[in-house]
């Protein structure tokens, strides 16, 4: 009897393995966002879109009063990024915004009111 | 997310730094010395930081578990007689001897360590020759049959007799734990064997000293806790059916370490599912074909736990090679190739691996089959493999020589120019993410 139990538990086991390891090593080819994704996901977020130019004519007038946030990897900013971006590195996952809930609360300061653009 | 914590004037910039910079407007990158920096760091290994002390506690758990050897369980009760004649000297006098007793053992085993590990020089070198892989092999199969109860290890009876004869005093209780490491020796052989030969392969003096004397305070605790509590032995399960069974464990561990030093002289595929079919045979027998019995309660579920164990290794090795993603795309090395990079102003990265070489492996396995890896190198650089595995190429010595390449792995960084870039020449194992940092400065120049 007992053995059977631990028969059945060995295969509940291996395939708790097998899926454990498709879901963390499939090979995912990432979507490109179109616009309307993008234009979407901001709506949901309830933030606001702004182009190159537009950006580059709120950096030229006032750059201090701007806190622009360069969400790439440690690797990619440290290659090139806007100068005085600060780099907060995120995963787009929801163990990521989890996790750095507190840090980016610290990060942003207690300002309201000021201009941030996120890239 | 910053939208919920209370900040008004959000924007995103979906272009981002590409569009940015291709705008010509003001950019900023950190400077070389601090992007180069953390790359400098020691490769992390078992025996860097936080896994060092992970694996000293393995090791440790390790050496407790030795205690369950037959060969071990006997010697408890001499143990324990030695040091129940002294309970009338008071607590902390026992703890005492039960220190020095424990320091005895500890230091019996530290001084194989050291050994090991001195003529690591040696050992190392020699661990790259198939010959030796296949002889460490069948040294650790026959240790292993050992184990599996085929024929019995021991050593000869005079000296048994005279390590166990007691002495008195403090120097006697040394004495004791010098011997008892010698008595014990013919059950431990087939396991501290193969750990001899991981040390002797990391070839540290220091950190041989330390793995054996971690091993043999787990040995010991078990042992010095008895000594100093020595009223209540009747407590302890009586060796019996289930002591073949730790053996048997003890032999699957063996027959694993086996398949683990031949995997280099095996083709990619078959290495790990030679790993994994160990894995599989022993989960089976040990936990499903073995009917030994003990009398206490706890045997069945931990016999099931190790055999649910080992089936999940083996579905993980398995699973893992099935699924792995591609790798880098690899170019075999031609002059005219590299002419090509140059004009085209592509950086290149020569890798010199050999097939018997384990960090070769280690940055196959996981740097190059890293999807970042695979993706920036696809688009950007030109990888070229040199592959050392047989010598005796005459091309292959013309460019060993040209790049002064000392072994393997060797992975030479040609800049966009086609000049080498001495300073991230790399010699070791390097995780995805720093050799991410490595490519990026290399684009730089």
């Amino acid at each position: 009897m007992r053995n059977k139990t631990s028969v059945m538990l060995a295969a509940v086991a291996v395939l708790a393995t097998v899926a454990a390891l498709w879901l963390t090593s499939r090979a995912v080819t990432p979507k490109t966002a179109t616009w309307e994704d993008v234009v979407a996901e901001a709506e949901a977020g309830g933030y606001r879109l702004i182009n190159t130019e537009e950006l580059a004519g709120l950096y030229g007038r006032d750059a201090a009063g701007l806190l622009l946030v360069d969400t790439r990897q440690d690797w990619e900013y440290r290659a090139g990024h806007i100068a005085g971006a600060v780099n907060f590195p995120m995963e787009p996952t929801a163990w990521s915004r989890w996790q750095k809930k507190g840090e980016i609360a610290e990060m942003l300061g207690p300002d309201k009111a000021r201009t941030l653009v996120f890239y | 997310m910053a939208v919920s914590l209370g900040y008004a004037n959000v924007y995103r910039d979906p272009k981002g730094f590409p569009a940015w910079q291709e705008a010509g407007l003001p950019v900023s990158s950190a400077p070389l010395a601090e992007a180069l920096a953390p790359a400098e760091a020691a490769a992390p290994g078992p025996l860097y930081g936080l896994a060092m002390l992970w694996t000293l506690l393995g090791i440790f758990l390790g050496g407790m578990a030795l205690n369950l050897t037959p060969c071990v369980y006997p010697l408890i009760p001499i143990t324990v007689s030695y040091f129940g004649g002294r309970s009338g000297q008071g607590r902390g006098s026992l703890v005492g001897h039960g220190l020095l007793y424990l320091l005895g053992l500890a230091l019996t085993n530290s001084i194989l360590g050291v050994v090991a590990a001195l003529t690591g020089g040696l050992m190392g070198a020699m661990l790259q020759n198939p010959v030796v892989l296949l002889a460490v092999a069948a040294l650790l199969v026959a240790f292993a049959s050992s184990l599996f109860g085929l024929w019995e290890l021991r050593l000869p009876s005079g000296l048994t007799r005279a390590a166990s004869k007691s002495y008195t005093g403090y120097f006697g209780t040394f004495f004791m734990g010098l011997t008892l490491g010698v008595v014990a020796a013919p059950c431990l052989g087939p396991f501290v064997l193969g750990l001899l030969t991981w040390v002797a392969g990391l070839g540290s003096p220091w950190l041989g000293f330390l793995v054996f004397f971690t091993l043999s305070l787990g040995l010991g605790l078990p042992l010095f806790v008895l000594a100093v509590f020595s009223g209540r032995i009747e407590k302890l399960p009586r060796s019996g059916e289930w002591m073949l069974w730790v053996r048997k464990l003890m032999g699957w561990v063996l027959v694993g370490m086996a398949a683990y030093f031949v995997r280099p002289l095996l083709p990619p595929p078959l290495d790990t599912l030679a790993l994994a079919a160990v894995a599989l045979a022993a989960g089976l027998q040990l936990g499903f074909l073995d009917r030994s019995r003990a009398e206490f309660t706890a045997f069945a579920p931990i016999k099931a736990a190790v055999g649910i164990g080992a089936l999940v290794l083996a579905t993980f090795l398995i699973g893992s090679w099935a699924m792995r993603g591609p790798g880098v795309y690899w170019q075999p090395y031609s002059a005219e190739l590299l002419a090509r990079a140059a004009a085209e102003g592509k950086p290149v990265v020569i890798d010199f691996s050999a097939a018997w070489c384990t960090p070769c492996r280690e940055l196959d396995e996981k740097t190059f089959h890293d999807p970042a890896v695979v993706q920036k190198a696809g688009r950007e650089v030109v990888m070229v493999k040199v592959d050392l595995t047989k010598s005796g190429d005459p091309g292959h010595e013309r460019l060993l020589a040209a790049y002064g390449v000392k072994g393997v792995p060797t992975l030479v960084f040609l800049d966009p120019a086609g000049r080498e870039r001495t300073d991230l020449r790399l010699v070791d194992y390097l995780p995805p993410e720093e050799f991410l940092k490595r490519l990026d400065d290399l684009n730089r120049q």
